[in-house]
């Protein structure tokens, strides 16, 4: 008896918690999404949500997250494969996590300064003999941004992935004759997609709400749905169709954790 | 005579949700300064009677007394008992030291006894000078002393030890079990253990149970255990040993392998269908025309100090036989044995009844002579 | 950055002498460090209670809630939690920063802290209380010390978590009160400035020092002892 009760006293913060900040704010979001800008109930905000306006700009923020985890993974995947051959690969590792524990806004900062008209970039660009031209406020530069900040989160999980790969199984497979690319498509592969889908899940999910780039670097070339939320909650003070979108976002999050597995971040 | 009793189960019954009972009605009585084993079996409910005993768990029904005293729902940091765990539990962040006086320290013992009964339990398991090693910084079996020395400092009336040996080595193994039976004696104290291996079992008990699915199958002394199991069970998990079927004609005379031998065994119905036991040990090879029984040889390994040479008489039945002389695959060759080496064994009898039967023809000798 | 002309620590100086910047500093490393002390003592407790479940599904099932915050979008966090704030009547300020910060905070705590928990044998519970010890002396004496690993690294990570924290504080700070990554972003909407570029030498320092502590730290517990050794 006296067990289950320090048990449950155990518990009531960490219930509280749940109930105070990870139920009742989705709950919140989902209320708020049946009432207009005046306060009236409706479904006007799912009306509106269903316009070309938001389905456009719903299909440019799923294109850039694509866009962003696509160039991740290229990137992250033949790097993390790199870094599981070098001799001192946990230095190696640090090495490239390093910069993922750096201030978002900084990194967005120093990126101002490269890409500005008279940033490092543009020196290049001119040296070479292209000359400067608009770096900033572009979707490429927003691009290469998110790219640059979420490589970090693609190779840990894939680093993981390859780490953890018992070489015997590639041994065994040239033993049993496979070429090198055969080896990597039916062997090393298959056995590391799930660092792959952690990797996508740590960056499709975040690279579809971003805001704070997209305002700093894109300029207001790009809007994704981050920044309608944002827009919605703290300029324009509509939060029934800014919890509109943040309905449909939770939504595409349970639905890709579903087909990625829920798993922990980074770690 | 309950007095000596230290720990007595009254139809102790445990199980876990609806599934069918770790312990099924076990009742017994444990005596005071004695080395006790529970032998069986994984699975067989042995490590369970430690944990009701030592408090991790309660029983379903049924009672356990300490010292005459209910136990039933008294807590484990409660009790006069301490455990020595299979895998040493010794806490990582704690050095040797600290892991011995962890007991003393909640007591809340004065600094200079704690320190006084420290040193003396670390050199009574011979690890002097030990006091501020890191754990992960000793062997196994060195962790297993620090193990013995934990549960010893507090000077409970019962050591429970929980298959200690089975994680070390087999020559380390023999020099512990040379070491526990030592130490029981010289403290004095109740200690149960728990083990799977009957050769340990044999070699340091006072008192051996022989536990399966659930129930205590026979209880005694290593002697009466290796010589007289009570059912196939026993005999086949203490020890080698040939069990065939065989038919008691009458008392002192049995029929297995197609031919009549004599035993010592009696009290049973007349051409009652029985199993008979002879230890591959107490048979003898011989030419097939001196042979009581013979046998084809179809199997032969050499052990070191003996030869496993594997036979089947004209039945069928299979004879397991040690012996130091040779002998070729495919002979025949006889087997001797003494009625004293046969020992009959009738199907379904309890302890109660085996004992009083075993008794009664043992008085009956005795007032004969 | 444009128009340079030599080292100098006019920026420095400068920074140090805007007080409502320092205000900001203070700011920052007061709810980090509160948040971060906070977040792991309730982290601590939830991942014992979700420990204290036997069953594997259960564990998950809980663990499943808890992973909601950290796989969710930061935007959603932030919108999420001014209605909450909204709704309750806190005014956005100190305490709605400090309460989000502990909420986001508490996750990676129990994340860090339940390995160690489950890895720890159950016999080292049973051996405590077979050698008398009670259960808060379990908790105090053998648990809270074995686990003590975890609880350094759950705290560092959420020190870093909050510190590093951009957009859910943006939606909860209310106009009177900002953290660091708010002000930068404001100062960086308007353009650059040197004065940015001081305080983000400063950011970028004690990143790297939280770095050095925390490896240092998880480096001296998983070796610990060897230097002891006689």
């Amino acid at each position: 008896m006296e067990n289950k009760l320090s048990r449950n006293l155990f518990m009531i913060p960490y219930a509280l918690w749940i109930i105070l900040f990870v139920v009742s704010p989705i709950l919140l979001v989902v209320y708020f999404s049946f009432f207009d800008i005046e306060g009236n109930f409706s479904f006007i905000n799912y009306k509106n949500f269903f316009t070309p306006v938001y389905m456009q700009m719903t299909f440019s923020s799923f294109w850039y997250a694509f866009l962003i985890t696509v160039l991740s993974l290229l990137v992250a995947y033949p790097t993390a494969y790199l870094v599981t051959r070098t001799k001192h690969k946990h230095l190696w590792l640090l090495l490239i996590i390093v910069p993922s524990w750096i201030n978002l806004l900084l990194k967005a900062y120093a990126f101002i300064g490269i890409f500005g008209t008279y940033g490092a970039a543009n020196s290049f660009l001119e040296f070479i003999g292209i000359g400067s031209r608009q770096l900033l406020f572009t979707d490429f530069s927003f691009v290469f941004v998110a790219v640059y900040i979420f490589i970090p989160f693609m190779i840990l999980p894939i680093f993981n992935a390859l780490d953890n790969l018992n070489p015997s199984f590639v041994y065994a497979a040239k033993d049993l004759g496979a070429s090198k690319w055969v080896t990597f498509r039916r062997i090393i592969l298959p056995l590391t997609m799930d660092g792959i889908k952690a990797g996508c899940q740590v960056v499709f999910i975040p690279a579809l709400s971003l805001f704070m780039l997209t305002r700093l670097i894109a300029g207001n070339q790009v809007i994704t749905l981050g920044t309608a939320i944002e827009q919605h909650f703290l300029v324009t003070q509509d939060w029934g169709m800014g919890s509109t979108i943040a309905v449909f976002l939770i939504f595409i999050m349970f639905i890709i954790i579903g087909l990625t597995g829920f798993r922990k971040r980074g770690a | 005579m309950t007095t000596s009793a230290i720990i007595q189960f009254n139809n102790v019954t445990k199980n876990y949700d609806n599934n069918p009972p770790i312990l099924d009605e076990v009742s017994f009585k444990i005596e005071r300064g004695k080395f006790y084993t529970l032998l069986g079996p994984s699975g067989c409910g042995k490590t369970t009677i430690l944990r009701l005993i030592a408090g991790f768990t309660e029983a379903t029904s049924g009672e356990i007394y300490f010292n005459g005293k209910k136990i039933n729902h008294i807590p484990a940091n409660k009790r006069q008992v301490n455990t020595v765990f299979q895998d040493y539990a010794l806490f990582p962040h704690l050095n040797v030291y600290e892991n011995v006086a962890f007991g003393l320290r909640i007591k809340k013992m004065k600094k200079q006894a704690i320190d006084a009964k420290v040193k003396e339990a670390l050199s009574f398991v011979n690890l002097h000078g030990y006091e501020e090693r890191e754990i992960k910084n000793m062997s196994g079996g060195q962790r297993q002393r620090v193990a013995i020395a934990r549960a010893i400092v507090n000077e409970p009336e019962v050591i429970l030890l929980d298959e200690p040996l089975s994680a070390l080595d087999l020559k380390l193994r023999y020099q512990m079990q040379y070491e526990l039976r030592e130490l029981q004696r010289r403290l004095g104290i109740t200690f149960i253990f728990v083990t799977h291996d009957q050769e340990e079992a044999l070699a340091m008990s006072d008192e051996i149970f022989v536990i399966n699915k659930g129930k205590i199958q026979q209880s005694g002394t290593p002697n009466d255990i290796y010589d007289e199991p009570i059912n196939r069970f026993v005999a086949d998990f203490i020890g080698e040993s040939n069990i065939v079927k065989g038919t008691m004609i009458a008392d002192n005379l049995v029929e297995f392998g197609g031919k009549r031998f004599a035993c010592v065994d009696r009290g049973m119905d007349p051409n009652e269908p029985v199993e008979v036991v002879i230890r591959p040990e107490d048979m003898e090879i011989t030419t097939e025309e001196n042979g009581m029984l013979n046998v084809t040889v179809d199997s032969q390994l050499f052990r070191g100090v003996h030869y496993e040479i594997g036979g089947r008489d004209q039945e069928g039945n299979e004879w397991l036989v040690q012996s130091t002389k040779k002998s070729v695959v495919g002979e025949k060759i006889g087997l001797r044995f003494d009625p004293e080496s046969i020992h009959v064994m009738r199907f379904n009898e309890t302890e109660e009844d085996f004992d009083r039967r075993l008794d009664s023809y043992s008085e009956e000798e005795a007032n004969g002579k | 950055m444009n128009n340079f002309e030599g080292f100098t620590l006019e920026w420095y100086r400068e920074l140090f002498h805007d007080t409502r910047l320092l205000i900001i500093v203070l700011n920052t490393l007061v709810i980090a460090l509160l948040s971060a002390l906070i977040a792991t003592i309730i982290g601590v407790l939830g991942a014992i209670s979700i420990g204290n479940y036997k069953k594997r599904h259960s564990q998950n099932a809980l663990l499943a809630v808890n992973n909601v915050l950290i796989v969710s979008p930061d935007v959603i966090i932030g919108a999420s939690f001014l209605i909450l704030f909204t709704m309750a009547g806190i005014q956005l300020g100190f305490y709605s920063v400090l309460l989000s910060h502990i909420a986001f905070s508490i996750p990676i705590v129990v994340l860090m802290v339940l390995p160690k928990l489950l890895e720890m044998s159950p016999t080292l519970i049973d051996a405590a209380r077979d050698l008398g010890a009670s259960r808060w002396d379990v908790l105090t004496k053998v648990i809270l010390p074995y686990i003590s690993p975890g609880i350094v690294a759950g705290f560092f990570m959420a020190l870093t978590y909050s510190l590093d924290d951009f957009a859910v504080t943006f939606f909860v700070t209310g106009n009177g009160f900002s953290t660091l990554s708010v002000e930068i972003y404001s100062l960086a909407r308007r353009g650059i400035s040197l004065n940015i570029n001081a305080l983000s030498t400063i950011m970028f320092l004690v990143t790297i020092m939280m770095v050095i502590i925390y490896y240092y730290l998880t480096q001296r517990s998983g070796t610990k002892g060897v230097g002891f050794r006689r």
